[in-house]
């Protein structure tokens, strides 16, 4: 019986045949904690272990990229506590300035295809994008994983999604992903990998691939891999994650819990309405919903293609007066990237504030929380009651967010 | 073997409610933290919620955010077990690495209602409920081993130590 990605990850890992349902030890190429978990891993790690070494500072890292640069007191605290533990271990601190720590170890090169990171950010299964197998976890296990560089993991079954048709301009990558969560829901995929295949799919870039892996934890999924690479997306991947590119392929024969297939043929753009990711609907259902608040960024949507697509309906028009829209870019690579293209001016002069790279929108940071009252729509992954405030948050792609923040409403971007 | 009172919830419940976001990003003592817990869903557990007590949950119990709060919380409170349709993977570990077991049973689920008197015996498997018996599918080898112990880390402590 041939395997799945996910297996074939897990079987390198571990030297012993592994099937979906097997509980196993397995070995970890990376080991990483935030600003949000990494205190609780120093604090477990110095009770527990006190100064014995880690099982190898070289694959160990901190990527700060929550609340960045710190703006309370007790982060400025929890960051000092996570960077004194680094130079006592001789441990690498991607530090507040470097942005989203799941995309910089892509762009470090350190999230392999075919490697395994584990770190304290539950949407590192993002790393499925480039072919790694990335997972977030809790404080216990991370510190156990600094310590002995292996963690437990029980091996999913593979769900196969096969994506049928194609998208066109106002619909992007994040309504893509969106449609396909508003399908799955946050059954279908539950405990699952995912592999998706198609055209669509086999085309995306590593960008488009970032959003639809990202909500993969919103299905309740493990992870999404989108194992096949168009030359283009192939080429990209490569150039970004700077080695050789060789992502793993299921075998023809792999057993899959259940295949399906998604029809996206003509999807208009698609918008989550609160409080739950998965209450998707097409975007004239909720045309003329009043928001007085945009995020463009978050892990989810946060890289340049993100930040362009958002520039390009802003260029040359101005946000409705009232309203504001937040930018942040996923990292400081980025940053530079809509420096030099323009597209940073493009959102500034558009009426957009631009913030230092992070997580800031989707977590507490510099670009604010939602009052109550506050209506918000957002490039981000979760609107759950409380997660950005006591406000409300609706989740749509950058140029629905875009266009809605120059109408001060709902609204799709072939409207304006 | 303890009764426990339960507590019952629905489907998708979320660690922004099982421990509220504002307080997960400052390290917090575990009696501070039982004094939280499920705030926002349910602002009588941490006042009423004793030892023993057991949560039952629909589905997808523990989805949302990492935070491993969300386990300890409930830890913390005393509560003996969560049983639930399904859980959220990351809950389900910090669950099972902070020795707070965690068990799925739809049918115990389905019978069991809020505030009845039930009893949970880890080592037959069952969950004994005002409307019946139900069974649990027993914890593989290894994950029994961390829950034994008490916890990953107390687990992972003797690993070392007896590789030594």
């Amino acid at each position: 019986m041939g395997q799945t990605v996910i297996e074939k990850i897990i079987q390198n890992h571990t030297g012993e045949e592994v099937k979906p349902g097997q509980i196993v030890w397995m070995g970890l190429d990376i080991r990483s904690a935030r600003d949000f978990g990494g205190p609780n891993v120093v604090k477990n790690y110095e009770r527990e272990f006190g100064d014995a070494p880690l099982a190898d500072k070289e694959k160990t890292f901190f990527t700060f990229d929550l609340c960045v640069p710190a703006c309370s007191l007790k982060y400025a605290d929890n960051q000092q506590v996570c960077r004194e533990f680094a130079k006592k271990k001789g441990i690498k601190v991607f530090d507040v300035d470097s942005g989203i720590g799941s995309h910089v170890l892509v762009e470090e090169s350190l999230a392999k295809a075919g490697s395994t990171v584990v770190g304290t950010d539950s949407h590192l299964n993002i790393l499925g994008a480039v072919g790694c197998f990335g997972q977030g976890m809790g404080d216990v296990d991370i510190t156990v994983a600094f310590k002995t560089g292996q963690t437990w993991f029980e091996v999913p079954e593979t769900l196969k999604v096969v994506i049928k048709g194609h998208f066109d301009f106002p619909a992007s990558a994040k309504d893509l992903t969106l449609y396909i969560l508003k399908k799955l829901g946050t059954h279908k995929a539950a405990l699952k990998a995912v592999e998706f295949y198609g055209e669509t799919a086999q085309s995306l870039s590593l960008s488009g691939r970032i959003t639809l892996c990202s909500m993969v934890t919103e299905m309740a999924g493990i992870i999404g891999f989108v194992p096949e690479f168009s030359d283009l997306s192939r080429e990209e991947a490569a150039k970004l994650s700077g080695s050789k590119f060789s992502p793993l392929q299921a075998d023809e024969d792999s057993a899959y819990s259940e295949e399906l297939e998604i029809d996206i043929s003509g999807i208009p753009p698609q918008v989550a309405a609160p409080y739950s990711p998965d209450n998707v609907q097409d975007v004239s259902d909720l045309k003329g919903t009043r928001i007085d608040t945009g995020f463009i960024g978050s892990c989810t949507n946060g890289r340049t293609e993100d930040l362009a697509l958002a520039a390009q309906i802003l260029k040359g028009r101005k946000i409705k007066e009232g309203v504001t829209l937040k930018v942040v870019p996923a990292t400081k690579r980025v940053y530079e990237e809509i420096l030099e293209k323009g597209i940073l001016e493009d959102l500034f002069r558009g009426g957009a504030i631009i913030s230092s790279p992070g997580c800031s929108g989707c977590a507490e940071g510099h670009i604010g929380l939602t009052g109550k009252g506050e209506v918000q729509i957002s490039t981000g992954n979760r609107n759950f009651a409380g997660k950005q405030g006591k406000g409300e948050t609706y989740l749509a792609s950058p140029a629905v967010v875009a266009a809605s923040c120059l109408a001060g409403q709902i609204i799709s971007p072939e409207e304006l | 073997m303890k009764k426990g009172r339960v507590w019952k919830y629905g489907d998708d419940v979320n660690t922004d409610v099982i421990f509220p976001g504002k307080y997960t990003y400052s390290v917090l003592e575990p009696e501070e933290m039982t004094r939280h817990a499920l705030e926002d869903l349910d602002p009588d557990f941490a006042q009423k919620v004793k030892p023993g007590d057991v949560i039952v949950a629909g589905r997808n119990f523990g989805c949302g955010s990492s935070r491993e709060q969300a386990a300890t919380c409930l830890k913390y409170a005393g509560v003996q077990a969560v049983i639930a349709r399904s859980f959220a993977r990351i809950f389900f570990r910090n669950a099972i690495n902070q020795g707070l077991p965690v068990l799925q049973s739809g049918d115990a689920v389905d019978s069991i209602e809020n505030g009845e008197e039930i009893e949970v015996d880890f080592a037959s498997g069952k969950i004994k409920a005002e409307k019946g018996v139900f069974a649990f599918s027993p914890f593989p080898e290894s994950v029994l081993g961390i829950l034994q112990e008490g916890g990953l880390i107390p687990y992972t402590r003797k690993k070392l130590e007896g590789n030594r």
